[in-house]
């Protein structure tokens, strides 16, 4: 089984190397649709069906939290599930995320191995699951 | 707290750059100007200032190489911009993190520059210059609170 992943971060370089990591950490992903801010992430949304949006926090426009906030208000989208991503991940930045309706929190710097984890983890499927026929490893 | 702060800057420095960009850096005892660009972010909590990464265009091709495995002829200025920013605002939200968990702290959006220019020694500056087999790298920061 493969996923339509949404990737928003207001850097081109971090959304390509986000969309590497979970590539190489043999999550299959079917779709990857990319947006620069919270805004743009709405928009995309109108048009396509995603079953999980990685988020930066800290972008112009519309940052991460933002994004959530807006998410959850709508019907349509609010059982999406979302991870944010961010450096700003105090105990008390995390838990706000969680009560606010995020699915998952990464840390950066972060590595392929705890990418796909919580990617797995939010999704509902197994580590092992998503290993069976991936042979790649975490070759950089 | 120098101490303190010198020793969580630079694990948070090493821990960035060999987790995302693979690459393992040397501590430089003299201050180096060997620079073409920089990036800074500002940060406000239990402690508040600035803190700029400094950085060779060499060092800075290899940085998005490593990530992305472009060559380095391939390498356009706002992937290099890209990527100095994402460093100060890891290296940043990593070090505030390692001093205090339990403490809320906010980042600006960060700036970015092709010159690197200098902040004036001060009782609350603390800078470290590292050199590695593809560059330099330099990290400044003024902070002011308590830690």
């Amino acid at each position: 089984m493969s996923f339509n992943v949404l990737i928003v971060d207001d850097s081109n370089t971090m959304r390509a190397v986000i969309k590497k990591i979970i590539s190489i950490s043999g999550f299959k992903m079917d779709q990857c649709i990319e947006a620069g801010n919270g805004t743009e992430a709405l928009e995309a949304l109108t048009d396509n069906w995603v079953d999980v949006i990685v988020s930066d926090i800290n972008m112009p426009e519309m940052n991460g939290f933002e994004l959530l906030k807006n998410l959850k208000e709508d019907d349509l989208f609010k059982n999406i599930p979302v991870i944010l991503i961010s450096t700003e991940s105090s105990d008390e930045r995390m838990q706000d995320a969680f009560n606010m309706g995020a699915k998952g929190f990464i840390k950066k710097p972060f590595t392929p191995e705890a990418v796909k984890k919580i990617l797995c983890e939010v999704i509902g499927v197994s580590n092992e699951e998503e290993d069976s026929g991936n042979n790649e490893g975490f070759d950089f | 707290m120098k101490k303190k702060i010198a020793e969580t800057m630079r694990v948070s420095i090493f821990e960035v750059f060999e987790k995302m960009f693979y690459i393992f850096l040397e501590p430089l005892d003299d201050e180096s100007n060997e620079y073409d660009m920089e990036a800074a972010i500002r940060f406000e909590g239990f402690l508040s200032g600035e803190m700029r990464i400094l950085l060779s265009k060499d060092i800075a091709k290899t940085m998005i190489h490593n990530m992305l495995g472009l060559e380095k002829d391939e390498i356009i200025t706002q992937s290099m911009e890209d990527c100095s920013k994402e460093a100060v605002n890891m290296i940043c939200g990593n070090f505030l993190g390692k001093l205090d968990s339990t403490k809320v702290f906010n980042l600006s959006l960060p700036s970015f520059g092709m010159n690197s220019t200098s902040i004036e020694p001060g009782k609350n500056v603390y800078r470290m210059d590292f050199d590695s087999d593809e560059g330099r790298v330099g990290v400044i920061i003024d902070a002011n609170g308590r830690v």
